[in-house]
């Protein structure tokens, strides 16, 4: 794939303290331009700290923000490319929808005609063509959050900000929104950055999410490799629903790692970390990928690939069934399936062994 | 953290050249930027030059020479040694036992407005009653002292219309130019304010807690002792005071409706000024100081009067 | 509502005990009007309704010649006090030091209105000394007047009493003002002064323009503080006030304070209808645009 020529956003070694608060330590991140890109991580990461430093909201303590390769770091958000879409109240109560849509353009010194026109257009794109006249406190919450989309979009800036959008929806409404934002941006080709701490929002809108946690970029890449194969323990704790084990290096060669965990030697693929042996390191494994068998089923996993634990209970979720396992080291596992392909559960307490593809264990070193 | 390999394809973008126009806009001025952080720190300044700087040079004038008709510098405690060996220290102690009483009356009479107000009042209506409040505190307060006059007098409102309604043969005269009177003036004159400091300090009260007692089976006086007044002790000790300090700093109710002794801090200083003897309304100034430093570290102390702020620092 | 087990007369009963305590408060007042309209004055036995009490102060020079200074010190104030009030919420919002902005401007209600006066006074004069030795120094006079007491002092002082008022109101107004607002609007392209004036002021507009009619009305009826730093001229408070120390209550008297009372009554009985009839309206709006909102 070719490199970018200017980035959309590029954000150097910028860090950004609250007296002694540090929100967010020297982070490095290149957002090319037209692609949907997703900052995720639990609240109070320094996600929205990193955003608002885009948009110009924040001042940062150092480091630098350029879009398409200018450093804007000395102007305020009205001198840059970006609009912004808040989490809500945003709106200014006191104007109509026409008004709110309007009001950059009206700062710009734009004709009326062509305000209204534009302002028009925008609603239309985000289908609130008919309510141009309603005051915000008349409209529901998704509608409010389409206003701001209008307002932010019908500005024609390249960088469209937007700070968790959905999180004051209910669950249906974030979903169909999401699809809606994800369209919307294929749509008019811009860049979209999006802040959120809900991965299925992030993993519905992305081309690609960056994992922020502890004011640190943890990992990031193509929604797709993040969920399959997070490299970072971190991630693999935050993305999707994984079991993580705490264990020892016993042996490593250059193919294979051999691992002491959850009461046994789990082999795992050398993935270029290299540890050493005595190393701690930890482990993954999406629970939907861990299968369980009865203790004396008639199966031979492959060395490396099997725990016996203790069965402790399951839980239905619809879609899915959860069982939980008790390892001997004391860690807990949870094994997934379709609730349609389940099986009766084993009896409380019943020895069972778990096993799984080789390659679906991940080894994360620190 | 290189991120050029993992990129997406970019869309074209056709609206960069838009924008650029407004990237490259006015930066904006360095002097733009100087003025716009120092003129909200214009009221700061005001207030120390002219509020602070004043109030804490009174500790400063108090020890100056008395002339003639004015002051000079020097260092001599005669305007304290005055004010501690002549009545005046007497007065003003008394005066600190009325402005007392007039204090717990006006709790009494008006906290439970403030309660009545946060717990079974639309929060619509809310601020309208407080404004029936605010009412009698916009009319001056010295009209409000010199019509207690008449209505307070021998031949006034009040006895006269006790003697039409029979309950008194001969009118009551201990209503004015007595330390009564002086009671009266202040709580008349102060009472809204702890309605306002009420009102405000009933916002640390949510509305649920009421609930909570009412199913817990608290009876309205484990609720005040127990609840309302721990969480609302910041603002009514304001209230409490605010009522206090103007009631011994007021120079006004004593010198309209008091009699003879009722004299306070405020007449002391003013009578001293119209004597000439400034030093000595320095001295009362920095002792009226003092006595409000000294009462809002103790209330800072005891109830952290910092939480008076939580509603509006949201 | 939460009192509807609540007895209903004991609801009642406490509506009339508060209006009971505001009228008792307003009672003085509304009796210096009931006297100020009687011909035979307060104490006659025979009450006679007159307004010739109200023609005979505005055809005296003198009490015209103090509404005037009045007028132009209340105005200065407000046109002083309010943006200060305004500057200071602002800061107070950004600022670290809540705390000690809080203090400072709040602290002037806890100083009685004569102890601040005497120390103003105090202050003043010997600023003024200072002043004028350094303009002797300096070889000028310019300076000879700047803190003389006069109506730079009177505006001072009016400033320092009326500032904690319009503070505590103009921060509350501002309390509900959500400051996402002024980010959008600056994310729109708007300069901060321009998102202050066209999104927040039209949002915190009422507690400023109360703030100004507080301002007013304290001006008009402060004694205290003015007639301290007042210097040479009058105001309507220092006249009434003198006449009623030499003459007593007189007619006029009665009729001054009356109309006195009178501005503050129709402002805040202006502004508590005002509120009334727009709620009222906005009532009315809503039910009448309460279609049904699709859900999306």
């Amino acid at each position: 794939m070719s490199e970018t020529p200017v980035a959309a956003v590029e954000v150097r070694n910028l860090a950004k303290h609250y007296g002694s608060v540090v929100a967010l330590k020297s982070v490095d991140l290149i957002i090319a331009a037209g692609e949907y890109f997703v900052l995720l991580g639990p609240s109070g990461g320094g996600k929205t700290t990193l955003l608002r430093t885009i948009g110009g909201f924040n001042r940062p303590t150092h480091g630098q923000v350029l879009l398409h390769g200018q450093d804007v770091g000395h102007l305020p958000p009205n001198h840059r490319s970006t609009s912004m879409v808040f989490q809500s109240y945003a709106l200014f109560p006191h104007m109509t929808v026409m008004g709110n849509v309007g009001y950059g353009l009206k700062i710009a010194g734009m004709p009326k005609s062509e305000i209204r026109d534009k302002s028009a257009a925008a609603l239309e794109l985000v289908g609130l063509s008919g309510l141009a006249e309603r005051k915000p406190h008349q409209l529901s919450g998704g509608q409010q959050q389409r206003v701001q989309l209008a307002r932010a979009m019908v500005l024609d800036r390249d960088i469209l900000l937007l700070d968790e959008p959905l999180a004051a929806l209910d669950a249906q409404l974030r979903k169909d929104m999401c699809l809606e934002l994800k369209h919307l941006q294929e749509k008019v080709g811009i860049t979209f950055i999006h802040v959120t701490h809900n991965q299925e929002e992030a993993m519905t809108v992305a081309d690609r999410i960056a994992l922020i946690a502890n004011g640190e970029l943890v990992e990031y890449g193509a929604a797709r490799d993040i969920y399959r194969a997070p490299k970072r323990e971190f991630t693999a704790s935050f993305v999707g629903e994984n079991n993580l084990l705490k264990g020892v290096v016993s042996a490593a060669g250059n193919d294979n790692v051999t691992v002491e965990a959850g009461g046994g030697a789990v082999e795992v693929v050398n993935a270029g970390t290299d540890p050493s042996k005595g190393d701690a390191v930890a482990l993954s494994i999406r629970s939907e990928l861990v299968s369980m068998v009865a203790a004396d089923a008639a199966l031979e996993p492959p060395a490396g690939c099997s725990l016996s634990g203790t069965y402790l209970e399951s839980v239905y979720l619809g879609l899915t069934t959860s069982h939980r396992i008790a390892l001997p080291s004391g860690d807990e596992v949870v094994a997934r399936v379709l609730s349609d392909n389940d099986s009766a559960p084993p009896q409380q307490g019943a020895t069972v062994t778990l096993h799984w593809p080789k390659d679906a264990m991940r080894l994360h070193v620190n | 953290m290189v991120a050029g390999a993992g990129c997406i394809t970019p869309v074209t973008v056709e609206k960069v050249s838009g924008t650029a126009g407004s990237v490259s806009g006015a930066r904006p001025s360095v002097a733009g930027a100087i003025l716009g952080r120092w003129v909200f720190r214009l009221p700061i300044i005001f207030m120390i030059l002219f509020f602070a700087l004043p109030m804490a040079l009174t500790f400063v004038f108090s020890v100056f020479e008395r002339t003639m008709f004015w002051m000079e510098p020097g260092f001599t405690f005669f305007a304290y040694q005055n004010f501690v060996t002549s009545a005046r220290l007497e007065n003003f102690l008394s005066s600190m036992g009325y402005s007392s009483i007039a204090v717990l009356v006006s709790f009494v009479l008006g906290f439970p407005i403030a309660v009545f107000l946060r717990k079974s009042v639309p929060q619509v209506a809310q601020h309208r009653v407080v404004l029936l409040f605010i009412l009698p505190f916009m009319v001056s307060e010295i009209i409000r002292v010199f019509a207690l006059r008449p209505v307070l007098q021998r031949n006034g409102l009040v006895n006269s219309t006790l003697m039409e309604l029979g309950l008194i043969d001969e009118p009551i005269t201990a209503l004015i130019y007595t330390h009564t009177g002086v009671v009266i003036g202040e709580v008349m004159s102060f009472l809204p304010f702890i309605v306002f400091s009420g009102f405000l300090a009933m916002e640390a009260v949510p509305k649920y807690i009421f609930e909570v007692c009412d199913d817990l089976g608290a009876n309205t006086y484990r609720r005040f002792v127990d609840i309302i007044v721990p969480l609302a002790a910041p603002g009514i000790f304001a209230g409490c005071v605010f009522i206090f300090v103007n009631g011994i700093g007021v120079a006004l109710i004593p010198n309209i409706l008091g009699g003879p002794g009722a004299v306070n801090a405020g007449l002391i200083a003013t009578q001293a000024i119209t004597a000439l003897d400034f030093p000595l309304a320095m001295a009362v100034s920095a002792i009226m100081m003092t006595t409000l430093m000294v009462l809002l570290y103790i209330g800072h102390k005891l109830f952290d009067l910092t939480k008076i702020l939580s509603p509006v620092n949201q | 509502m939460l009192d509807e087990y609540a007895n209903p007369w004991l609801h009642r009963l406490k509506w009339c005990y508060l209006l009971l305590i505001v009228v008792t408060l307003m009672s003085p007042v509304f009796y210096v009007i009931y006297i100020s309209f009687n011909e035979n004055g307060f104490g006659a036995a025979e009450y006679v309704f007159t307004i010739d009490w109200y023609f005979l102060i505005f055809s005296d020079s003198q009490m015209l010649n103090a509404l005037k200074w009045t007028a132009a010190l209340a105005f200065s104030t407000m046109v002083l006090a309010v943006p200060l009030a305004l500057l200071a919420a602002k800061f107070y919002k950004k600022t670290e030091y809540k705390v000690m902005t809080v203090f400072l401007l709040l602290a002037p209600l806890f100083v009685a209105a004569d102890i601040l006066g005497s120390a103003m006074l105090v202050f003043f004069k010997n600023l003024n000394g200072v002043f004028t030795w350094l303009g002797e120094i300096l070889g000028t006079t310019m300076m000879d007047s700047w803190f003389d007491l006069g109506f730079s002092t009177a505006l001072i002082g009016l400033i320092l009493y009326t500032i904690p008022y319009s503070f505590v109101v103009i921060l509350i107004t501002m309390g509900r003002y959500r400051e996402e607002q002024t980010e959008a609007a600056m994310a729109c392209g708007a300069s901060a002064w321009r998102a202050f004036w066209d999104v927040e002021f039209p949002q915190i507009r009422a507690g400023v323009f109360s703030a100004c009619s507080f301002t007013v009305i304290l001006c008009f009826n402060e004694y205290t503080r003015t007639s301290l730093l007042k210097g040479g001229f009058d105001t309507f408070t220092t006249v009434l006030i003198s006449q009623m120390l030499n003459e007593g209550m007189s007619e006029q008297s009665y009729a001054m304070s009356s109309f006195m009372s009178f501005i503050a009554i129709a402002i805040i009985g202006g502004i508590i209808i005002y509120t009334l009839i727009r709620a009222e309206s906005l009532a009315r709006i809503a039910r009448a645009k309460a279609e049904p909102i699709m859900s999306t």
